[in-house]
C-alpha cells in the first residue's frame, strides 16, 4: 500500500500568549510541534504498512521550517516526506491549502506510485476547522469518512474503517483510494526511534516540490486562491458574570453560602427546588 | 461588487454574487426527527435575514422518509421548505448527502449555506462548500452582516478562544459557515406560520464508494451534557477518581450530570463526550458547578451560554473567579462533602427550609 499522511507544524497553542495592549499572539519564543491531532493519523498509516507492506509518505504544506515535523515523523518510520512549499502558498485558507495537498497527492501517484489511501488527523490544535479530510476528497473525488479508529483491508482491496459517532460504532467498506480523517486520541503513536532517524539523516527523504513543480496556477494557491477573507480580528466579548468570590471560614460555612446565593438567585432557584422536590 | 473573473482561479466558475439570494439551513435528521441543532441554525439565519430581509430562509431536507418532517422548520422561522425524500438517501454517506446539496445549491444559487456543526455536518460541510468552490468557517459564535458590503460575517475564535475573527466571502458564493451544537438557541414554535414546500425529485445519484456493512448502537447515557440542566464539572484539579465521585454525588442529588475541562478528559476522569470547551461540546445549563476547573479560554468558550457558574478552587488567583458568579476559594473536596450533606438535610426538610437558611 502507498499511504500519504498528511501533517501539520503548529505553533503550540499552550504557549501561546496574547499581548493584552494590540490583542495580537505573540509568537516569538512559542515552539512548534507536529499537531497533536496528526499523530493517530500517522499511527493508522504505519500500522497499515506493518500489515500490508509499501510505503508512508508525509506531506505537510508549509514554509521549510516544517522540515523539522516531517523529520519528527521520519523518526516514527514514516518513509518519505514531502514539504509543499512556495510563498506562493502563504495566507491560504483550508480550500486553497486543500488543493496544493490534492495536487501534491496527485503527483505523488504520477511520480512516486499511486497512492492507495491518504489519511489525516482530526482537526489543528491552531484552526480546529476539520476541513482538510473533506476538501481534499472533494478535490480528488475519493470517498472518505471521518473519525476513523481503525482500518484494515479486506478481501475485495477494499478498506474496512471503523468509525465511532454519538450513536453507534459503524464500520464501511470503503473502495480505494480514499480519504480517512481519524478521531481525536483514536490510536496512541508510536515513539521515534533511533534508528529510524538515522536512517533518516543518512536518506534524507525530504522532497520539497514549490508551485512550478505542481504546476499549479497562482491564482489558486496561498491568499489569492482563498475564498475567505479575515475582515477583522477583535476580543471576545465577556459574558456578564457576578463574579463575587468568598473565601469561607470552613467547608460548611461554603456550602451554607453558595446556597444562600442560589436560593434567593431567582434565575435558579426556582429550578433547584424543583430538582430536591419535584416542585417549584 | 462585481468580480473580475480574470483575477479568479480558473478552476472556479465565474459567478457574480448577486445571482445568489436566500440563506439556507442544512436541516440533519434522525430517528426522532429533524436534530435540534439543526433547528438552532435557524437563529443565526434570522438574523441575518433581519438585515437583509428581502432574504427567504429556505431549509433544506434531505433523506429518506422525511416528508413528513417538511412543516417543523417552518413553524421555527424558516420561509422555504427545499425536500429530496428518496429512498436512495436512506443510508447518510458525507459525499451522497453533500452532492445532493451542492447540486440543489447549483440549481437555486443560494447567498448563505449554514450547517449545525455535528459530527455529521462537520463532516459534509467543507466538502460542500469545496465541491461548490467556496469557502466555509468552521465553528462560528455569532453571524452578522458587513453594512457596506452586504457579506455575512461569520464570527468565530481563532487559535485560542478570548479573540473573535470576522471572517467573510467577499467573492464567492454562496457564503458558508456552521456553529457547533447549543451555541444557539432553536427559535420558538410558531403555530401560525406558513411557508412554501417544494419538492425535488433526484435523477441521478452518485456512487458512494462505500457501504455500511456494520452499525452497533451504543448504549446512550442517560442525560447527554447538551440537554442537562445541572451540570458539575470537573477540572484537572478534581485530582482522583474519588473526587469525581464526589462530583456525581452532587449531580445526582440534582438531577444534573458529570463533565470535565479537556484536561480532566486527558487524565482520564471524564468520558471524552463529556468534555465541555472549544475541543469539546458547548452546554447551556441553568447552572453549572466548576470544580477544580481554572478557567482557560477553551474551557470557558463552552459554557457562554450556561445560566449560572459556581466555581469551587483552592487557588484565589484562578481566572475561574472572574468569569463565574458565585467563586468559593477552597479545597474542593471538604466543600463538596459539605454542599451534598446540607443538600440532602433540606431535601428531607422540604421547601421551607430554604427561608429559615436564608434569614441566617
Amino acid at each position: 500500500m502507498r499511504i500519504v499522511v498528511g501533517i501539520k507544524w503548529v505553533p503550540n497553542t499552550q504557549a501561546v500568549r496574547f499581548d493584552p495592549k494590540t490583542g495580537t499572539l505573540i509568537r516569538a519564543g512559542v515552539p512548534s510541534i507536529v499537531n497533536p491531532h496528526d499523530f493517530p493519523a500517522i499511527e493508522l498509516a504505519l500500522r497499515l504498512k506493518d500489515m500490508y507492506g509499501g510505503e508512508v509518505i508525509a506531506v505537510t504544506m508549509a514554509p521549510p521550517s516544517a522540515t523539522q515535523g516531517l523529520e519528527h515523523v521520519l523518526g516514527m518510520g514514516v518513509d518519505k516526506g514531502i514539504l509543499l512549499t512556495d510563498r506562493k502558498f502563504a495566507g491560504a485558507d483550508t480550500l486553497a491549502t486543500s488543493y496544493v495537498i490534492a495536487k501534491g497527492i496527485e503527483k505523488i501517484s504520477k511520480e512516486i506510485g499511486p497512492v492507495d489511501v491518504a489519511i489525516f488527523g482530526h482537526e489543528t490544535i491552531d484552526s480546529s476547522t476539520a476541513h482538510i479530510g473533506a476538501q481534499v476528497a472533494s478535490w480528488l473525488g475519493w470517498p472518505y469518512v471521518y473519525y476513523a479508529r481503525d482500518a484494515k483491508l479486506v478481501e475485495d482491496g477494499k478498506l474496512r474503517v471503523t468509525r465511532q459517532t454519538e450513536k453507534a460504532v459503524e464500520e464501511y467498506e470503503v473502495n480505494l483510494p480514499a480519504v480517512v480523517a481519524t478521531a481525536i486520541k483514536a490510536l496512541k503513536p508510536r515513539p521515534v526511534r533511533l534508528s529510524y532517524k538515522l536512517r533518516a539523516k543518512i536518506e534524507k527523504p525530504i522532497i520539497a516540490w514549490n508551485i512550478e513543480d505542481l504546476g499549479l496556477d497562482p491564482r489558486c494557491t496561498g491568499l489569492k486562491g482563498s475564498p475567505t477573507v479575515v475582515a477583522n480580528i477583535t476580543w471576545m466579548p465577556e459574558v456578564p458574570r457576578k463574579k463575587i468570590v468568598y473565601t469561607p471560614k470552613d467547608p460548611r460555612d461554603a456550602a451554607r453560602w453558595i446556597l444562600k446565593q442560589l436560593f434567593s438567585d431567582e434565575s435558579v432557584a426556582g429550578f433547584l427546588k424543583k430538582a430536591l422536590w419535584g416542585e417549584e | 461588487m462585481k468580480v473580475n473573473c480574470e483575477k479568479l482561479c480558473p478552476d472556479w466558475p465565474c459567478e457574480q454574487p448577486d445571482e445568489f439570494k436566500d440563506i439556507w439551513v442544512v436541516m440533519e435528521t434522525d430517528e426522532h426527527g429533524i436534530s435540534e441543532a439543526s433547528l438552532q441554525m435557524l437563529t443565526p439565519a434570522k438574523k441575518i435575514q433581519s438585515k437583509k430581509p428581502e432574504e427567504k430562509i429556505v431549509a433544506v431536507l434531505i433523506g429518506y422518509n422525511i416528508k413528513q418532517y417538511a412543516e417543523i422548520p417552518i413553524k421555527h422561522g424558516a420561509d422555504k421548505v427545499i425536500v429530496v425524500d428518496d429512498e436512495r438517501l436512506k443510508t447518510y454517506y458525507p459525499r451522497v448527502y453533500g452532492q445532493v446539496i451542492v447540486d440543489l445549491a447549483k440549481k437555486y444559487k443560494p447567498a448563505v449555506i449554514l450547517v449545525s456543526a455535528t459530527m455529521k455536518g462537520r463532516e459534509m460541510g467543507p466538502y460542500i462548500a469545496n465541491t461548490l468552490r467556496t469557502g466555509i468557517t468552521a465553528d462560528c459564535t455569532d453571524f452578522d452582516v458587513d453594512e457596506k458590503t452586504g457579506d455575512v460575517l461569520m464570527i468565530r475564535p481563532p487559535f485560542a478562544a478570548i479573540m473573535l475573527a470576522y471572517i467573510k466571502t467577499p467573492f464567492r458564493r454562496p457564503q458558508m459557515g456552521t456553529a457547533r451544537p447549543n451555541v444557539f438557541p432553536v427559535p420558538p414554535y410558531d403555530e401560525s406560520r406558513t411557508g412554501e414546500i417544494i419538492e425535488e425529485k433526484l435523477e441521478t445519484i452518485m456512487d458512494p464508494g462505500m457501504q455500511l456493512v456494520n452499525y452497533v448502537p451504543v448504549k446512550k447515557e442517560e442525560v447527554l451534557i447538551e440537554k442537562a440542566e445541572i451540570i458539575v464539572s470537573v477540572g484537572k484539579g478534581i485530582g482522583s477518581m474519588d473526587g469525581v465521585k464526589l462530583a456525581e454525588k452532587l449531580a445526582s442529588l440534582l438531577g444534573g450530570v458529570v463533565a470535565g475541562s479537556r484536561k480532566a478528559v486527558d487524565a482520564g476522569f471524564v468520558d471524552p463526550e463529556r468534555q465541555v470547551g472549544q475541543t469539546g461540546k458547548s452546554v447551556k445549563p441553568v447552572l453549572y458547578f466548576a470544580i477544580g476547573i481554572s478557567g482557560a479560554a477553551q474551557h470557558m468558550l463552552g459554557v457562554r451560554e450556561a445560566g449560572r457558574i459556581v466555581a469551587i478552587n483552592i487557588d484565589p488567583e484562578a481566572p475561574i473567579f472572574k468569569q463565574s458568579d458565585y467563586g468559593v476559594v477552597g479545597d474542593y473536596r471538604p466543600i463538596l462533602e459539605a454542599l451534598i450533606e446540607e443538600l440532602q438535610q433540606l431535601k428531607e426538610k422540604g421547601p421551607e427550609a430554604i427561608e429559615e437558611l436564608l434569614k441566617e
